[in-house]
């Protein structure tokens, strides 16, 4: 296990931190399961976005984007 | 030939011209589900009174005025995730035992609006949430997956077991299951289509569209379901435009996108073929193929991940703090999972998806649509949780299901599916047509030249 991986322990903590108390048996998969998450996910911090907003929900209108996005 | 065998655009004539009841159409259609359901579990629930007394109503009506419109009196199956007042919307969950619908979602609204009589609602992979559908069997081979998460949609058309049906996709869930069971597919641009009152997966994703058995059907349904609806925060107004495509087969000066990256990467050997030969048949109707180079692939999966997990998670919140025992074990992980992933990772790939969509409208600038194959690998048996390509990689089934179709998810592209073969199992193939942004009438009408050539297979053979 590398340092950047989540023991089940930290798992736990961190649901818990989000409001959702996992019981014991279920930290080892749930830290498998966010390592993973985080493994494919992670490869978005190469990018640079400058002044890029985000599209949280947008509209498709015909060749032009409107941001919706209430950040 | 049975009335369940029926196209929508046939049924629509034999009804019009008083050659065929929607009665005696939808009294078929049920004895075939009642035939196909014991192999296929197509639906969570069979809704053969509604159905009837939707159809002796249209046959009062088109008897008096004539019909409404092309899906008077035609039988439909909605997956289990779009309300319909007075029934249960199950998501094919645990959680959902106790629900009971208060009104129609929208597009139940305008399918009934149009005449249509639901025969039933499908399943879904729990809560959409995963691209097999596990109690659902192939239409072509009962050993195999349905595809996902609108497998029992793409089933019970296949099968003859609904003229057409409803999906929703947010990665991939119409399309893929449309692919795998030899059926049409399309997800339309996103907002064309309203999802008042559908159960969300991740509402920044997800659209909902026809599945039919042919091109002209999904433009026929389509023509039913759009319209700005102030109730969906992405609805966009419906274009004047008749999606109905017309009889000629002649696509001169049509530019088609065929991608040097990607779309052919890690795909199975007999999907390529029959995608390229079906390339070489748009060509032989005029198109002009162009080579295309697809933007930002890196980050496909990231960004899908990204805006999924999250909305997901927020999506289920109270009740996977209240009952989460009754989730299945796949969509219980990944939603509590999902409450670690932060801020920051949510917006990077809210950040991405705007990049992407950018670089996308940038190259269907060059071309009015790109085809490639819809999924990399025809319908795997039923348990069977990876597989491994000719490059030595292993992917997760589910993986190399949504590859394929996820860019058009996050852009909002419209995305048509269409069977173009079979592989040497006799597993269908799908191809997909996806366009610019509302462009879906350049798709539909592509689509249906393409299978005016002589593809279609007809129904899948249920013994």
């Amino acid at each position: 296990m590398s340092a950047a991986e989540l023991t089940p322990p930290e798992a736990a903590r961190w649901a818990a931190r989000s409001g959702l108390p996992l019981p014991p048996e279920r930290h080892s998969a749930v830290a498998a399961t966010a390592d993973h998450i985080l493994s494919v996910v992670s490869v978005l911090r190469e990018l640079d976005f400058g002044d890029t907003p985000p599209s949280a929900a947008y509209r498709a209108c015909a060749g032009e984007e409107r941001h919706d996005g209430a950040v | 030939m049975e009335p369940y065998e029926l196209s929508v655009a046939d049924a629509a004539v034999a009804v019009r011209t008083r050659q065929l009841s929607p009665v005696e159409l939808v009294d078929s259609v049920l004895e075939r589900i009642e035939r196909v359901e014991p192999r296929l579990r197509a639906y969570t629930l069979v809704t053969a009174d509604h159905a009837r007394s939707a159809a002796r109503r249209a046959a009062l009506e088109v008897a008096a005025d004539g019909v409404r419109g092309p899906l008077h009196g035609i039988p439909a199956g909605l997956k289990d995730l779009i309300d319909v007042a007075g029934m249960a919307t199950t998501a094919s969950s645990r959680v959902r035992a106790d629900h009971r619908a208060e009104a129609d979602s929208a597009v139940a609204a305008r399918l009934s609006a149009a005449g249509a009589a639901f025969v039933g609602k499908t399943h879904t992979h729990e809560f959409a949430y995963g691209l097999t559908t596990p109690q659902t069997s192939n239409a072509w081979d009962q050993g195999r997956v349905a595809g996902g998460s609108s497998g029992g949609s793409a089933v019970a058309v296949a099968a003859g077991a609904a003229a057409f049906a409803l999906g929703t996709d947010t990665g991939g869930s119409i399309r893929v299951p449309a692919a795998l069971n030899g059926v049409v597919g399309l997800k339309p641009t996103y907002g064309l289509v309203s999802r008042h009152g559908i159960t969300a997966l991740a509402w920044s994703l997800d659209h909902v569209g026809p599945i039919t058995r042919t091109v002209e059907d999904a433009a026929l349904v389509l023509g039913a379901l759009v319209g700005h609806d102030p109730r969906d925060p992405a609805s966009v107004p419906a274009p004047s435009v008749d999606y109905r495509p017309g009889p000629g087969t002649d696509l001169t000066g049509l530019r088609i996108g065929v991608p040097g990256n990607y779309y052919f990467d890690r795909v199975d050997s007999e999907v390529e073929a029959a995608v390229r030969h079906a390339i070489g048949r748009l060509e032989a109707l005029g198109a002009r193929l162009v080579e295309v180079e697809i933007p930002m692939t890196r980050y496909i999966q990231a960004t899908q991940w990204g805006l999924m997990v999250p909305e997901a998670t927020a999506y289920h919140e109270r009740t996977l703090r209240t009952v989460p025992e009754l989730y299945a074990a796949d969509v219980r992980v990944l939603l509590e999972a999902g409450e670690l992933m932060t801020a920051g990772d949510y917006l990077r790939a809210q950040r991405a998806r705007t990049l992407m969509r950018q670089a996308w409208q940038r190259m269907l600038d060059t071309v009015d649509m790109v085809a490639a194959p819809t999924v990399p690998l025809t319908a795997v048996k039923a348990g069977q949780s990876s597989v491994t390509w000719d490059d030595g990689t292993e992917e997760s089934v589910s993986d190399a299901y949504v590859r394929l179709s996820a860019p058009a998810s996050i852009t909002g592209v419209p995305s048509l599916t269409l069977p173009v073969g079979q592989d040497s199992a006799g597993m269908p193939i799908g191809m997909q047509l996806m366009g610019r942004t509302l462009g879906e009438a350049a798709l539909l009408r592509a689509g249906h030249a393409y299978e005016r050539t002589g593809t279609a297979r007809g129904l899948a053979p249920v013994p």
